[in-house]
């Protein structure tokens, strides 16, 4: 049986205004994510893959093009049914964590389940065996600014998973950690991805990163370039 | 050029135009209210000033003489049986035009050569004559002949020449324009008439009388002053003409410390906001501050920086605040000069005076207070390693470790405060130095308390609201570095709201009571700014209905020692309860009162010259000075706190004085008060216009007069409010602008633009909340200190503290409110921002 095509880009443009100039980030981008499959997303600095990150995950809109996920075309949708969607269908994990300071290790996690309106004993089950799964069931009640960036980070991936979203869009993850943190995280993130099923899409500079995934796209000159699958 | 490192930090303003003008507005407006009130006040004092030394003249000195002034034989005497020169006579009282107080000035053209230059040099349309002649001669032939400034006459649309109407003592007069002076400046000497002093006296009905004689006395020449002294009559006094100014000031001077307290609370909201706008400049750069301590620039030249461009925003501020408080100081003085109007004196000012002293005060407290904001957080960020300086946890972190401390300070602030207070005996000045320490102190304690009723409430809210209700309400009190200045800003506006309601309640209703009991008669009938005819007040007395009479006579006492108001009842039968004895037994008190040389004195006036029943004082009369025991106490809420009563039979013992002002007649059950009304109306058509009223109209006048005293201190504190709005408002959106990344990501988890502006409103509404409820003790606190501090000891008053419940919800309410409106640019701000953008800038 055929794995579904969970993400489809076609014919995909954006672009920026900086001062006077139009700086075109993505110029005809098409492709094809498979559901379950984990893709490095690659290039330079600025070349478009943190753009073509959120086009996916439903925070930024395309000038040109459309984008279906889980079967629902993005640039159809209003603002308030693209949030929507993404509170539903999209977990993100942000090279600077991104956890909201204010709220406890636990309430970071309870917030997208409360915003998906998981039942409060449902979602306290899901919080613990998720801490559990990313070896941070004693930090519950830790607040982010007294953890390590590692598991800020570590935070963040059960943030991410808790609502269990058929796309996590991981914008370089490691790129704030030591190496062996690093690996720690990837290794994790990787596991409880793929244990859930889900499609995960990581812009990445790193060809230990990209090593871990089912292939590799790069952006150049604001188009794709595919590779070779791994 | 300018350098770089300069240029890193303005650059950042530039980027945040909404900053950089609530910064700039909110040093503005704190420096707007300070100058404004400053030069409302300045501008009363100078322009009274100004009118008495222009009217004064040249004269040192002046001899003045009972309630009824001094016979003009007086005068007589001492210019040509005793030779002595340089002095003038003077009539002076007041007349209507057109429905306006004037002042009328009756002098002799011959004597004030040498007294005063504008009373004899009149532009006239005497044409070729000798300057002054035709005035002369004018005065001399022509009935009603008056002088007045070009400006008033111009204002009045009067030309030279042209015949008016003006009442005095309740009657119309003919008067005729016959000259102007004054130019180019009439400063001081608008809306005074001066006239033949035979004319005045015949207007005032002062046949024979002088009001007082001025005199001139060369400074140091005692041997000058001897011989005036000696040559005077019996029963008058020489009394110096700065002393006499002095002694009308200091009548209103109470008045003027408490507005200028008025203006100090509004310099102390205004000061947090100046705070407020320029440490979230600071604030907000940590990154840019640790980025630029990490590449080399030492603590001093950073915090030089800082300075600088402190100095060049609090000065740009402080320039149109200054501005800005020149157009608003017109509008207060308009106020201010109205209540010293209706309580103390004729004033009379428009413009507004711009002292230097003033402008000077409004800069220095601008870009002093924009020195001292931005110095704190800046020297706070100094203080941290440069990599630390970049995170807000640990400025949050040291936030909530000084916490404790600044409370702690706050409560020994407040300590110092009460101690004060029990130890300043009566002072006024060590009173409100009191109240803002107790301001002060009390703020200092908010943000703990702040802090602390977060995390608790926290919890709560997360079960009413969920994780949203629990962000918003957390959030406060994890950003009090930011969110602290505004919230303290909003409870210090808001309880000087609670503080002034309370006080004004409490008095207006005790006044109130009181009027409710003095008011005694049913109808009080009198003559504006004059003395009752005596035939007519026969006429009146005998009305068909009128069961009993009182008469009120108010005279002011003048000696040395400065003024004493004294007035003289004839009590009805009925009238004695109107007044209420504080500390005699009125059944023998009443008796003594009526039979013997006694008086009863005003609580104010006992608290005042702190005297009490069995002491004895001295009164001028026109037998001389005279001894008086105090028989009681009376409780009185008359603005003339030197007030005392004395029955008119020892009144007429000790004063030539038969004038009567005001008549208050007691009717039979069956008659109608319209009914007799209207017979006085009919008896004085054609002798003396006479005003009358019924005991509730009286009641409603004296307290719209009431009302507008305190319309000032209303303005004053919806400025502080306004002020503190614009504290909230700055708050929020510097934290909305710091926490971009945060709401992005909140965005970018599911969070609608609907929820996000709701996060925002339900904090901004805590934040109104906890100001609220923080304000309520300190509100009260401010309104006992009012009541039994400061207006104890500025009028004398014993106020019935009365705390309305509706007064302090509406006050929480005003304070959610405020505050949700402080949020919902901000909200709105955060919800239409796209989560991509607000990460891409971040």
């Amino acid at each position: 049986m055929n794995t579904p095509t969970e993400i489809e880009l076609r014919h995909l443009g954006k672009s920026f205004t900086e001062g006077q100039r139009r700086h075109r980030v993505l110029d005809d981008v098409s492709a094809d994510f498979l559901r379950g499959e984990t893709i490095a997303v690659r290039g330079r600095s600025g070349s478009g893959k943190s753009t073509l990150l959120n086009l996916i995950g439903g925070i930024d809109t395309p000038d040109a093009g459309r984008i279906i996920v889980a079967g629902v075309d993005l640039t159809g949708l209003t603002e308030r049914d693209r949030t929507l969607f993404r509170r539903e269908h999209i977990g993100f994990v942000y090279q600077a964590f991104n956890l909201v300071p204010t709220l406890s290790v636990a309430d970071n996690i309870r917030l997208v389940l409360e915003l998906n309106r998981v039942p409060a004993r449902e979602g306290q089950q899901r919080i613990e065996e998720l801490l559990d799964a990313v070896g941070l069931a004693d930090r519950a009640d830790s607040y982010p600014d007294v953890l390590s960036g590692g598991e800020q980070q570590r935070v963040a991936i059960a943030r991410a998973l808790c609502h269990e979203p058929a796309v996590v869009i991981a914008d370089e993850p490691t790129g704030n950690l030591d190496d062996s943190t690093a690996e720690l995280v990837l290794r994790l993130l990787d596991t409880l991805v793929r244990e859930r099923g889900g499609t995960m899409l990581i812009a990445t500079h790193s060809a230990r990163v990209a090593s871990v995934c089912d292939r590799e796209i790069e952006i150049h000159g604001g188009r794709l370039v595919a590779k070779a699958s791994s | 050029m300018i350098p770089v490192t300069l240029r890193a930090n303005f650059s950042y303003l530039i980027r945040h135009p909404l900053q950089l003008a609530l910064a700039l507005l909110g040093i503005g407006i704190g420096v707007a209210v300070i100058v404004a009130v400053d030069l409302a006040n300045a501008s009363a004092r100078k322009a009274f000033l100004m009118s008495m030394d222009a009217v004064t003249g040249e004269a040192t000195h002046q001899v003045i003489g009972g309630p009824r002034g001094l016979d003009e034989s007086a005068y007589v005497r001492l210019r040509v049986k005793k030779g002595i020169r340089n002095v003038a006579p003077i009539v002076e009282g007041t007349v209507i035009v057109s429905g306006v107080s004037f002042t009328v000035m009756g002098v002799d053209l011959f004597a004030e050569r040498e007294m005063r230059a504008f009373t004899g040099q009149a532009s006239t349309a005497g044409g070729d004559d000798a300057p002054g002649e035709t005035l002369f001669r004018e005065f001399l032939t022509r009935p009603g002949a008056v002088t007045m400034s070009q400006a008033t006459a111009a204002e009045f649309g009067l030309r030279i020449g042209q015949d008016f109407e003006l009442i005095a003592n309740g009657r119309s007069q003919r008067a005729s324009l016959v000259g102007t002076f004054g130019e180019d400046d009439d400063a001081g000497l608008q809306k005074l008439l001066v006239t033949d002093i035979a004319t005045a006296q015949l207007w005032l009905g002062s046949i024979g009388r002088l009001t007082r004689i001025d005199a001139r006395i060369p400074d140091g020449d005692d041997a000058a002053l001897a011989r005036l002294e000696a040559a005077l009559p019996d029963g008058l006094r020489i009394l110096s003409a700065a002393g006499r100014t002095r002694a009308t000031v200091e009548m209103s001077a109470a008045f003027m410390t408490n507005l200028a307290a008025m203006s100090l609370l509004a310099l102390l909201v205004g000061l947090f906001l100046i705070y407020n706008s320029v440490s979230f400049s600071v604030l907000q750069r940590r990154a840019l501050i640790g980025n630029l301590r990490a590449l080399g620039v030492t603590r001093a030249r950073m915090l030089s920086l800082i300075l600088v461009e402190a100095a060049v925003i609090g000065s740009l501020a402080s320039i149109l605040g200054v501005a800005a408080g020149i157009l608003l100081g017109e509008r207060l003085l308009a106020l201010v000069s109205q209540s010293i109007n209706d309580l103390y004196f004729r004033l009379n000012v428009t413009d507004v005076m711009v002292s230097p002293f003033s402008v000077v005060k409004g800069l220095a407290a601008g870009i002093g207070a924009s020195l001292a904001a931005a110095a704190v957080p800046a020297i706070e960020a100094m203080s941290f390693p440069p990599r630390l300086a970049m995170t807000r946890s640990s400025l949050e972190g040291r936030t909530g470790r000084l916490l404790p401390r600044i409370a702690l300070s706050g409560v020994v602030t407040m300590l110092a405060a009460v101690a004060l207070l029990l130890l300043s005996g009566r002072n006024l000045v060590a009173g409100l130095v009191a109240v803002f320490l107790l301001i002060f102190g009390f703020a200092l304690c908010v943000p703990l308390v702040v802090k602390a009723a977060s995390t608790l409430v926290a919890p709560f809210a997360a079960r009413i609201g969920g994780m949203l209700a629990r962000m918003a309400v957390s959030g406060i009190g994890e950003s009090l570095s930011r969110t602290g200045v505004a919230i303290v800003a909003l409870a210090v506006a808001v309880s000087a709201t609670i503080g002034v309601s309370v006080m004004v309640g409490s008095f207006r209703g005790s006044v109130d009571e009181w009027l409710g009991q003095t008011l005694q008669a049913d109808i009080y009938a009198g003559v504006q700014r004059g003395s009752l005819d005596p035939a007519l007040l026969d006429q009146i007395a005998t009305l068909d209905g009128v069961e009993a009479f009182s008469t009120s006579r108010r005279v002011q006492l003048e000696d040395a020692d400065g003024r004493t108001q004294l007035i003289a009842i004839r009590m009805a039968p009925g009238g004695y309860a109107g007044t209420e004895i504080i500390d005699a037994d009125p059944d023998t008190v009443w008796p003594l009162w009526e039979r013997e040389d006694v008086v009863l004195v005003s609580e104010p006036y006992a608290y005042q010259h702190d005297v009490s029943r069995g002491d004895v004082v001295m009164l001028p009369t026109d037998r001389g000075q005279r001894a008086f025991e105090i028989a009681a106490t009376y409780q009185s809420y008359d603005i003339n706190a030197s007030a005392m009563l004395m029955s008119r039979s020892i009144y007429d013992r000790h004063f030539d004085d038969a004038e009567v002002d005001s008549v208050g007649l007691y009717l039979a059950d069956d008659v109608d008060p319209e009914t007799v009304m209207a017979r006085i109306g009919e008896m004085s058509g054609g002798t003396q216009e006479i005003r009358f009223n019924s005991n509730a109209r009286i009641r409603e006048l004296s307290l719209e007069i009431f009302d507008r005293t305190f319309i000032i201190t209303d303005v004053l504190y919806w400025l502080a409010v306004g002020v503190a709005f614009i504290g909230i408002l700055g708050a929020m959106l510097a934290l909305q602008l710091e926490r971009g990344r945060e709401l992005a990501v909140l965005r970018a988890l599911g969070m609608t633009p609907a929820q996000l502006g709701g996060l925002i409103t339900t904090q901004t509404a805590v934040i109104g909340l906890f100001s609220g409820i923080a304000a309520v003790p300190l509100g009260v606190m401010m309104a006992y200190v009012l009541i039994e501090v400061i207006n104890r000891r500025a009028f004398g008053w014993q106020i019935d503290m009365a705390v309305a419940p509706d007064v302090l919800l509406s006050a929480i309410a005003f304070a959610i409110g405020a505050a949700m409106l402080a949020g919902v640019y901000p909200a709105y701000r955060a919800a239409r921002s796209q989560p991509a953008a607000a990460m891409r800038e971040e």
